[in-house]
């Protein structure tokens, strides 16, 4: 098993002639992920790492109706675009790589996802990896990271930041296990899989024996953790690490991010976060690299 | 990008919302209200307690706005005062539209208890999804958040409102208060932060650069970092000067702000934050590592999460450089790993011996942040030493 991607997943590429898509087509093909189809508007015809380009998803399908996943990888202004046409298309899982998408363009599509009852990762996501079966998008990069860092196994990996998602996931490899599906969310306020919409698949996937997560400061999606593990929905073992303690140590009221509503209060502070997890049950890592040994001891 | 007070007015007025007549201060210009109030312009919140907002008569506006002039708010400059006709409101309420994680949309919230002690009324905020080119059922937030008069004037206002948030990409729009006046609702306050993603799509704006997010005058070293900032496209660094003695060049967003909890957990005290993503030039490292090593130190944290694609020798090469020409007598403690690792911490390696440093080297088989405590140990024993010496 894993979640969301596995052997049979058939890869879409949207943006497949930039720059990223096309890098991100070429580590997808090395690690043995089935990419089958690109697209990008007014490009169609000339083929990417040997994967053939369209100018619609229509006319992909109707070639390759064994499309099952996509991967978006346009700039922000066309995020948005490319996401509906996706939808459109009925395309059951899309993965979103683009960073910089206006929140009111990621709503849109969120809302849109979930009227049509299709799953959407992202945007800002690295991408979806379940070991030795798919990887969706770039996560683990260059042959000579993922192959190191990455191993079959059975602790999951979820993580809002892109950059931390090799770390999380090597501190778990050090600890001497392995991942069933590492997934990077993203870090955007609205986001198209929370922290708790996929731990829902992993309670249920029973390969995953326990899952790690990375969480951020800001919003209220590590919350939501806290009330679905009190409420008994998830009932794996779960170790948790938050960043951005150190921010609310900081003098001169030295603020990252937007501005908050006033009525907001303390919701979006990470010792909030870690206090409602802490109470519902998870288990906290202090340090980030705790996370492995939690998690084993765990299990 | 957070708006001040007069600038979000203006963006409301443009969409219906009645607002009090106003200008900025000048000096010596005649004003025509008798009866004015006198509010600095400042990016955070919390003037009124501040006294930097005042009601006075007309011949008072000068005197007034001369020293709030002179003032400071939360490390800011005050550089505009607005001068408004004082409003009688017979009610004061609270709006924001705003987006949220728990509906993971848009949405607008209200209180009929709006002020200054807003925070006391958490309880009585009532919250409604909003969506754009969707026109929400007024009758019903009407009904719920308890209006029991004026149904068309709020039906106005709150079109006006959902219409300005989503037309003009707004992160947050909250009136507090909004005044009831003679039947009216009069937006007395304006807080606007309008979505930097989404600016592509508002060519025609034309805002003067903010003063520094982070609540006070920017620093020599933080202009000097925007600027080679600006210089190259290629890879962003950040910096945020701090009062410690520990250099810190972290790579990666969320891993950057990892580190700094690691250390400051165990009691590390950072010189800075900085942060530098997206694959940039070796130059801009250079100069990035630099503008660090230009603070007194007692030592220098190098770190980062595996990387992805970002060559390890080639971005060494840049902090290198820095090292050859300040050769530091302090400790050193990198923590880099990524595509080219072992290329990347031989180039280290050579440099420790060719320039005498005392540097510590790790790759992936350290994690990155258990190297937290071992640089902070190595500063503070290098601290002593100097002091005793």
């Amino acid at each position: 098993m894993a979640i969301l991607i596995d052997e049979k997943t058939r890869i879409l590429v949207q943006g497949i002639t930039g720059k990223e898509g096309q890098r991100a087509a070429k580590v997808m093909l090395e690690y043995g992920s089935k990419v089958v189809a690109g697209v990008t508007p007014g490009k169609g015809g000339g083929s990417i790492e040997g994967v053939p380009v369209f100018n619609s998803i229509k006319e992909a399908l109707h070639l390759h109706p064994e499309i099952n996943s996509t991967l978006i990888v346009v700039p922000p202004a066309f995020a948005k675009g490319a996401a509906f046409e996706a939808i459109e298309n009925k395309i059951p899982l899309i993965n979103m790589l683009t960073e910089g998408v206006p929140v009111k363009d990621a709503a849109e599509i969120v809302h849109a996802c979930k009227k049509s009852h299709l799953r959407f990762v992202g945007p800002s996501s690295i991408g979806i990896l379940s070991p030795g079966k798919c990887r969706l998008g770039v996560v683990g990069g260059e042959k000579e990271v993922i192959d190191k860092i990455y191993k079959q196994g059975n602790v999951g990996v979820i993580s809002k930041s892109g950059g931390m998602t090799n770390e999380t996931a090597w501190v778990v490899r050090q600890a001497g296990l392995g991942h069933s599906t590492v997934v990077g969310i993203g870090g955007d306020i609205i986001t198209g899989s929370s922290f708790t919409d996929l731990l829902e698949l992993f309670e249920h996937d029973p390969q995953t024996k326990g899952v790690v997560m990375f969480g951020e400061l800001g919003g209220t999606y590590e919350d939501q953790v806290a009330e679905m593990l009190k409420r008994k929905k998830f009932t794996k073992p779960l170790a948790v690490f938050i960043a951005g303690m150190f921010a609310e140590k900081m003098p001169q009221g030295i603020s990252f991010g937007h501005a908050g509503a006033l009525i907001e209060g303390s919701r979006g502070l990470p010792s909030h976060k870690i206090k409602m997890l802490r109470e519902a049950g998870a288990l906290i890592a202090s340090r980030h690299d705790e996370l492995g040994e939690i998690i084993k001891g765990a299990l | 990008m957070k708006l001040y007070e007069f600038e979000g007015k203006a963006i409301l007025s443009k969409y219906g919302i009645s607002v009090p007549k106003s200008t900025l201060y000048k000096a010596g210009e005649k004003i025509s209200f008798k009866e004015a109030v006198v509010k600095a312009q400042t990016l955070s919140g919390g003037r009124g307690k501040a006294g930097l907002v005042k009601v006075c008569s007309k011949e008072e506006i000068d005197s007034i706005a001369k020293e709030m002039k002179s003032k400071q708010h939360n490390f800011e400059l005050v550089s505009n005062i607005l001068i408004e006709e004082k409003i009688s409101a017979e009610n004061e309420y609270y709006v924001v539209l705003t987006y949220d994680t728990d509906t993971r949309s848009a949405i607008l919230a209200l209180t009929l208890h709006g002020g200054v002690e807003v925070n006391k009324f958490a309880s009585t905020v009532h919250k409604f999804q909003i969506f754009p080119n969707q026109v929400p059922d007024f009758a019903e937030i009407i009904r719920l958040s308890g209006i029991r008069h004026d149904h068309d004037e709020w039906k106005n206002f709150l079109s006006s409102a959902i219409n300005c948030f989503f037309e003009e990409d707004c992160r947050l729009l909250e009136i507090n208060p909004l005044a009831l006046s003679n039947r009216k609702l009069i937006a007395l306050d304006a807080m606007i932060d309008l979505e930097d993603e989404a600016f592509f799509r508002h060519q025609d704006r034309k805002y003067p650069p903010r003063q520094s997010g982070f609540g006070r005058a920017p620093t020599e070293r933080e202009l000097k970092v925007k600027e080679v900032n600006a210089k190259d496209y290629r890879g962003t660094i950040k910096y945020l000067e701090l009062d410690g003695d520990i250099g810190f060049l972290a790579a990666g967003g969320g891993g950057s702000i990892t580190c700094m909890d690691a250390l400051t957990s165990v009691g590390g005290k950072p010189a800075n934050f900085t942060e530098f993503s997206g694959n940039p030039s070796d130059e801009k490292v250079y100069e990035l590592t630099k503008i660090i090593l230009s603070k007194p130190l007692n030592g220098l944290w190098i770190v980062g999460a595996i990387a992805n694609f970002t060559l390890m020798d080639t971005t060494m090469s840049g902090v290198i450089k820095a090292l050859e020409e300040i050769k530091p007598k302090f400790p050193i403690v990198v923590r880099r790993s990524g595509p080219h690792e072992k290329e990347g911490l031989e180039i280290l390696h050579k440099a420790k011996q060719d320039l005498q440093l005392d540097m510590t080297i790790h790759g992936a088989e350290m994690p990155m942040t258990k190297t937290a405590i071992i640089i902070k140990e190595k500063a503070e024993e290098f601290r002593h030493g100097n002091t005793h010496r």
